[in-house]
Order: C-alpha cells, then sequence, then structure tokens
C-alpha cells in the first residue's frame, strides 16, 4: 500500500477503464485496493479518464460506504452493526469502544494509528456479538474482552 | 441432448470419479465464510500438515457449506473404499491432532463430533444425516451440492447435474421456458414474491437490443445470507439459471452485483465464470447453439439501497446508487436505459430446477401458496445460527424449535422478524403464522428475502425500533424527504423515548410519520417504518410504560438504568474497575462505588462482577 501514488502511476492504473461501460465502481475499488483510499488527485485523475466531472466520481464515492477519502490507519477494529449482535450487547460493546479508543465510529486516531470502523453483518452471526480486528473475526465477545482488544489496539494494557 | 455438452459432461465426470475412485480418504472440509470465522482456514493448515508429515493417503478438498454454521468447521470423511461418509462438526485447529490420529491414522470414528454418515450403513453411534434433527424436514434442491462439491472445480458440478437443466433448455422456444416458469409457480425470492415467468415476459417483449440480465446478490438485509451460502457452495447453479433466462428473455449479457462484504462469494463467482467460459457454457456460439451469453462479476460498495433494483442499476451505471422513478421499468429502460431483467439470486437458481424436476414435480414439495422451496438463516436469540433449505409453509415457530435450537437460557420468546430491516416485527404470539407470502402481506409486512432473526424478553422493543429505523436513515439515498427526514425525525423521538423523555404525544407524531413515509418514491423509504408500525400495533404497552413511568421493563436501555455497586466488598471489583473503559468505579478505601456522572452503561463491570453489580432503573 503505497501512500502517495504520483498522478503517472494513478493515469496507469485507470487507463483501461471507460465510463459506458460501468467502469467508475470497478476503477474506484482498483484504486481502493492499490492505495487503500481514494485521494482527491485519484478522483480527479479518474473523472479525466471517464470523461466526466470530478463532481460526478465525488458523488459516488461519497455515496458508497466502503471508500475512503483519507489513508487508512495502521490497525483497525471493525464494529458489527448487525442485529444478532446488537441483541447480545452490541450497541454496549460499540460504546466501550468508542470510549477506549477516543474515537467515534468511522473515526481514527490522529497519528493514524488506529480506527474504528461500522461493519455490516456478513452472516456469521453464529460468532455474535463480533467485531473483525484488522479483518478477522474476534467472536462471542464480552465488553470486557472488546475493551481489551480496544486496549491493545492503542497499544497499552495486556490483552 | 446436445452432443457437445454429453461429452463435457461425462469428461468431467470421469474426472470426479477418478479422483474418488482413488483407494484414498475423501475429506470434504467446508470452507465457507462461517467457517473462516470459527477457524476453518487454520484447519485446513493442520490437517494438510498433518496428513503430509504421517505420509497419510487422503486428499482434502474444499467445499461449500451444509448450513451447520454454528458447528464449523465440519467436515466429511470418505473412506478409502468409498463405501461409507460420515460428517464431522466443530473441528477446530486444536482438535484436528486427534482427529487425524483417531479418524485417519486409527481408521475410527468418532461418534461425539458426528453430525451422522452421509452415505454406506449408519452404526450404533452414528445415525443417517437425515436423520438428524437439523437435516429432518429440510428438502435440498438448491443446497443439493453445498457441502458435497469443491466451488471452484466445475467437474464437480458437471457430475453433479450443473448445466442439465440449460441444455433443456436449449430445445426449448423462449415462450415454453417462460410458460414452464409461470406454471411452476416461481415467485422472486428477494422479498417481493413476483412471478419470475411474468418478469421474463417482459424482458422477452421488450423492444430494443441489446438486453440484460442482473442477479441481485447485494444481499443487505442483516441476518440473511443464504445468497452468500449458494453463491459460496454452488456458483454454477446460479450461472445455468441466468443462461436459462437468457434463452427466454434474449438476454445477451449478464452482471452479477455482489455485496463487497461478501469477498468469498465474489471471488468463487469469478472463478466459476472463468471456469464456465472454458467449456464454452459461457460466450458466443455457447454449446454450438450460435446462442450467445456472458457475465460480468460487479463488485458494490456498500450501500443498502443498492439492492433496490433500479438503484442497483444506476451503481452499474456509474452514478450514485439512487433507485430510479418508475415507471419506466427495468425490462424497458434499465441499464444504459436498455430492457433489463433484475432477479435474486435465489431466484435464478430455482430456475435449473424446474428444468430438471419439471413444473409440477418442482413446485409440489410445498402444499402452500408459495411454491418450491425457501432457503432461511436462523439468528439472533436461538441456540443454532444457521443455513436452512425447506419447502414454504413451516410454522415460525416450529423453525425456532427443530432448525434454531430454541431460545438460548430457556429466557422466553418475544417476537421475531421475518426478514430485512424493512420486513417489520411481530410478537411471539404470532409465530404459529406459516413462513410464507400472505400473512406477512395481510399484517402490512412482508416475508423478505429469508433472513430471520429471532429476539427474547431481555430485548427492549423501542431499542430494535431505534436500530431498524436508524439503519434505514444510514441507508437512505436522499432522494425523498419523507425518506430521509422521516427516518431522521422517527430516530430523535424514538431515542427521546428511549431516554426517558417520550411524551404522550410522541406516539401520535411516530404514526403520522408512518403515513407521511408512504410517499416516498422506493420501498426504502415506504417500508422503513414497518418495524415501528407493528411495533405500536403489538408492543404498544412497552412505549406506554416508558412515557408514562419512565421505566424499562426489560432493564436494557441505557438512558434508563443505573448500575449500582451492591456488595462493596467483593473481590471481583478490583478487575471491574480495572476494565471500565471510563474509569467510573472508584475505590472509597476498600469499598467500591460507581460515579454514575462517568457511566456509559456498557455493562463491563457487571460482567465480570455479577454478583457485586446490579443494574437498577434509572427514574423510579
Ligand atoms: C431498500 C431495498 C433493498 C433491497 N435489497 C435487496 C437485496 O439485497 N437483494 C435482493 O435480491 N433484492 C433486494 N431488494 C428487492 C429488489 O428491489 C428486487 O425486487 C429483487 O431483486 C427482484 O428479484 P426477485 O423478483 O427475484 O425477488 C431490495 C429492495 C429494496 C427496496
Ligand atoms: S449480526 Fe453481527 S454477524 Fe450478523
Amino acid at each position: 500500500m503505497a501512500a502517495e501514488p504520483t498522478t503517472r502511476e494513478l493515469r496507469d492504473l485507470v487507463a483501461e477503464y471507460e465510463f459506458e461501460r460501468g467502469h467508475l465502481l470497478p476503477a474506484l475499488i482498483e484504486i481502493q485496493e492499490r492505495y487503500g483510499y481514494v485521494s482527491r488527485e485519484a478522483m480527479e485523475v479518474l473523472a479525466r479518464q471517464m470523461r466526466t466531472t470530478p463532481a460526478l466520481v465525488y458523488g459516488a464515492v461519497s455515496f458508497y460506504a466502503d471508500f475512503r477519502t483519507e489513508p487508512p490507519p495502521e490497525r483497525e477494529i471493525a464494529w458489527c452493526s448487525g442485529p444478532a449482535c446488537r441483541l447480545r450487547g452490541g450497541d454496549r460493546i460499540r460504546e466501550a469502544l468508542q470510549y477506549t479508543l477516543g474515537i467515534p465510529l468511522d473515526g481514527q486516531s490522529e497519528d493514524g494509528a488506529y480506527g474504528l470502523r461500522l461493519g455490516q453483518c456478513n452472516g456469521t452471526c453464529s460468532e455474535a456479538p463480533q467485531v473483525w480486528l484488522d479483518g478477522e473475526v474476534v467472536g462471542h465477545l464480552t465488553v470486557a474482552k472488546a475493551v481489551a482488544i480496544a486496549r491493545d489496539v492503542r497499544g497499552e494494557g495486556d490483552a | 441432448m446436445n452432443d457437445r455438452f454429453t461429452a463435457i459432461a461425462s469428461e468431467a465426470r470421469e474426472r470426479w470419479e477418478a479422483a474418488r475412485a482413488g483407494g484414498r480418504e475423501q475429506i470434504n472440509l467446508c470452507l465457507d465464510t462461517s467457517s473462516l470465522a470459527r477457524g476453518g482456514a487454520e484447519t485446513l493448515a493442520a490437517l494438510r500438515d498433518a496428513i503430509s508429515a504421517k505420509g497419510l493417503n487422503a486428499d482434502v478438498t474444499t467445499t461449500g457449506s451444509w448450513g451447520f454454521c454454528w458447528l464449523e468447521p465440519t467436515l466429511s470423511v470418505r473412506s478409502a473404499a468409498g463405501t461409507r461418509t460420515v460428517l464431522y462438526h466443530s473441528v477446530t485447529p486444536d482438535r484436528v491432532e486427534e482427529f487425524v490420529q483417531t479418524v485417519l491414522v486409527e481408521a475410527g470414528e468418532l461418534p461425539e463430533l458426528a453430525l451422522g454418515v452421509v452415505e454406506g450403513a449408519p452404526s450404533d453411534q452414528i445415525a443417517p444425516l437425515e436423520d438428524h434433527p437439523y437435516m429432518r424436514g429440510q428438502i435440498r434442491r438448491l443446497m443439493a451440492n453445498c457441502g458435497q462439491i469443491d466451488p471452484e472445480n466445475i467437474d464437480h458440478a458437471l457430475a453433479n447435474g450443473a448445466y442439465e437443466g440449460f441444455v433443456q433448455a436449449l430445445d426449448m422456444e423462449a415462450e415454453a421456458i417462460i410458460e414452464l416458469m409461470l406454471e411452476s409457480g416461481l415467485g422472486g425470492r428477494g422479498g417481493g414474491g413476483f412471478p419470475a415467468g411474468r418478469k421474463w415476459d417482459f424482458l422477452r417483449n421488450a423492444t430494443a437490443d441489446p438486453r440484460y440480465l442482473v442477479c441481485n446478490a447485494d444481499e443487505g438485509d442483516p441476518g440473511a445470507w443464504v445468497n452468500r451460502i449458494l453463491m459460496e457452495g454452488d456458483p454454477h447453479l446460479i450461472i445455468e439459471g441466468m443462461l436459462i433466462s437468457a434463452l427466454a428473455t434474449h438476454a445477451v449479457e449478464g452482471y452479477i452485483y455482489i455485496r463487497h462484504e461478501y469477498p468469498l462469494a465474489i471471488e468463487r463467482m469469478n472463478i466459476a465464470v472463468e471456469q464456465a467460459r472454458e467449456r464454452g457454457l459461457l460466450g458466443e456460439d455457447i454449446l454450438g447453439s450460435g446462442k450467445t451469453f456472458d457475465l460480468v462479476v460487479f463488485t458494490g460498495a456498500g450501500s443498502y439501497v443498492c439492492g433496490e433494483e433500479t438503484g442497483l442499476i444506476n451503481s452499474i451505471d456509474g452514478y450514485r446508487g439512487m433507485p430510479r422513478i418508475r415507471p419506466p421499468f427495468p425490462a424497458q429502460a434499465g441499464l444504459w436505459n436498455l430492457p433489463t431483467n433484475v432477479n435474486n439470486v435465489e431466484t435464478y437458481a430455482n430456475a435449473p430446477l424446474v428444468l430438471r424436476h419439471g413444473a409440477e414435480g418442482w413446485s409440489s414439495v410445498s402444499t402452500d401458496e408459495a411454491k418450491g422451496t425457501k432457503m432461511f438463516t436462523i439468528s439472533g436469540a436461538v441456540n443454532q445460527a444457521g443455513c436452512i433449505e425447506i419447502p414454504f409453509g413451516l410454522s415460525v415457530r416450529d423453525l425456532l424449535e427443530t432448525y434454531g435450537g430454541g431460545t438460548p437460557g430457556g429466557v422466553a420468546l418475544k417476537g421475531y422478524q421475518p426478514g430485512g430491516p424493512l420486513s417489520g416485527v411481530l410478537p411471539a404470539e404470532e409465530a404459529d403464522l406459516p413462513l410464507t407470502l400472505g400473512p406477512y402481506r395481510e399484517r402490512g409486512m412482508f416475508l423478505g428475502s429469508g433472513g430471520i432473526v429471532f429476539f427474547d424478553e431481555t430485548t427492549s422493543v423501542v431499542d430494535l425500533c431505534t436500530y431498524f429505523l436508524g439503519f434505514a436513515e444510514d441507508e437512505s439515498c436522499g432522494r425523498c424527504t419523507t425518506c430521509f427526514q422521516g427516518t431522521q425525525r422517527a430516530v430523535e423521538i424514538l431515542r427521546r423515548i428511549a431516554n426517558g423523555g417520550g411524551r404522550e404525544t410522541d406516539l401520535g407524531k411516530l404514526e403520522d410519520l408512518i403515513q407521511t413515509m408512504i410517499w416516498s418514491n422506493c420501498l426504502h423509504g415506504q417500508f422503513a417504518p414497518t418495524t415501528v408500525k407493528l411495533a405500536l400495533r403489538y408492543f404498544r404497552e412497552e412505549f406506554e410504560i416508558l412515557i408514562r413511568e419512565k421505566r424499562d421493563p426489560t432493564r436494557s436501555l441505557p438512558g434508563m438504568i443505573t448500575y449500582e455497586i451492591t456488595s462493596p466488598g467483593d473481590p471481583a471489583l478490583a478487575e471491574a474497575a480495572a476494565i471500565c473503559p471510563t474509569e467510573a468505579i472508584v475505590d472509597e478505601g476498600a469499598r467500591h462505588g460507581i460515579v454514575d456522572e462517568l457511566c456509559i452503561r456498557c455493562g463491563a463491570c457487571a460482567e465480570v462482577a455479577p454478583n457485586a453489580v446490579t443494574v437498577r432503573d434509572r427514574f423510579v
């Protein structure tokens, strides 16, 4: 995951994409997979490639929850917002995570070391309540376990 | 019969049989998203390591899911002689060594982990799988291959009947295919239940070309994962269904729109499309028939309304995924304003089965008005969160008891949500309703796409309303004031009630909102308040107690409770104080107390010191 892509790199990356063929989303996904986020410049480059305006590209980026416009944090807890998790104390887990990390949902620490994100149920509800820690399911959580994980992500405590 | 297909299928079958006849033990390990969440990948690595370290004569194949999601990783072992296959559960990484030793090295069995005998004779200790309480009453047609074939190997699919329905349809006129679908009574599985044959006929009669098919694999309803199970378990069934639909509608290209939360389904669908293309089952001149049809696997990017068919079309077209104003309908102006048909994954997947079983054979499994089988996922306050396939018409209570394993800890059932955040909620007294379309429609709600969520007496209905309305608010596309402002206002009022600030006039306000939200353009806004509407009908008292008595009968709403230390000398309180994220637990000289202003009601202290911390009503 390179930090700052060059204009040339971006242009090469999206060179094959065409708006008329439904390529806006695939192009944005590819940009994000490569760089971790979609920068302002990436939106401009993509708009030129698609022969449209940055406003339209931004419109799509801002519509979808998955796109980031800032580099992702080094470590991330994604909190499952689904019903099975909610019914088993998921909301209390969210509250505890926010306080322990000192950031809101979909926020990240100022130094970019860690973040907290809203996750959607993907049907691993047998594990409820759960979070994804750096992409891996941690299930059958208690609030206490969630606090320990959050402290560990912050680099404190001994979870 | 198509000669080219006969050759392709028989070669595939030979390879499949050769692999199974190798005099080696065959292990089929379920590796779907649920299994991965429970250590499936580590189990796979440990199995492979153990087999090669011990030089054992066994092959490991990965498959989709049998539906025992809460018991993953599951795996079946087929004896080297090919006479007996046993399905096991909970083969977690730490159990692999024991498993390999007992089952592979000593050629024994592990009855305590066995779910049943899949093929061969049952024994005293292991009964046939079909007699397992979770399997009894299920009719596995869509899921016939799930757990039994490698979804990444088209030979496995072809050896088990894949594309036979399509080849049959190749010899039929488009009208005849549609006639067959209509006769079967196949209804859309994405929530609406609209007859698939009629929809296909709209596209067949379209006047412009090229025309498109879209497979809706957005599965946005949290708590539903039936489409995921199919895509991860038997992707070719979906491709075959789309091919049949293409023959009936003269579509030349199809899109499978999969939510980004399903990376494994995306990968497996891509592999399946690629392999189908290699065998000449997709692309130009399919099987020498002169027909052309190809597929694109398209990844979503996180938006619930993109599951609405016109939002989905906008999303592929490259715009914000806002549902369109209809008419025109997709069959007139869909993708790139060209004629398009949108169906759910499970709808397409049924088409090959209709051809294989015939309209009558397909529909006769269900005596209900809704025909065929339906996949359901069960979650929430249940002991067994999993996926099943049953004929329409089973009662919700039977589904909960038989397949969901009842509610945990013997807490009474309070109610359920039949299918998705827009579908509404019903109380336990309505759990005798059959799982079919009519009864839910009559109650101003709908059955939905198959994700049934149960909740028990510990849950506050006001919290559920706040949650589902909050979801609808977050996911509103923003087009209609009635939807984006309506959900926002409803959430404000619900929050106020949930925090003890409810007013006598609030319920009337909510009822007014429900009336105006009906005017929204798409079903998202129209159905967003369904949960509140039904909650006010069936659980009104709970709202009234909250408003009038400032009391939450479930003692679960954070705004309505306080945590109090009732055994200040309890040694567990030291740990509770250490875990409290806000340092609200203070040590008052060997005796602990909670500073209420700091407490965020997360309940961590009550978890670690259950005998010392008591939850009390805040206002009474
Ligand atoms: C807000 C909203 C979300 C929807 N999400 C889905 C979905 O995730 N999957 C789906 O198949 N249908 C979904 N639908 C229904 C689709 O609009 C459409 O009716 C369906 O894909 C048609 O397929 P079927 O006739 O095979 O059921 C949704 C509808 C609405 C209003
Ligand atoms: S609700 Fe959290 S995984 Fe389904």
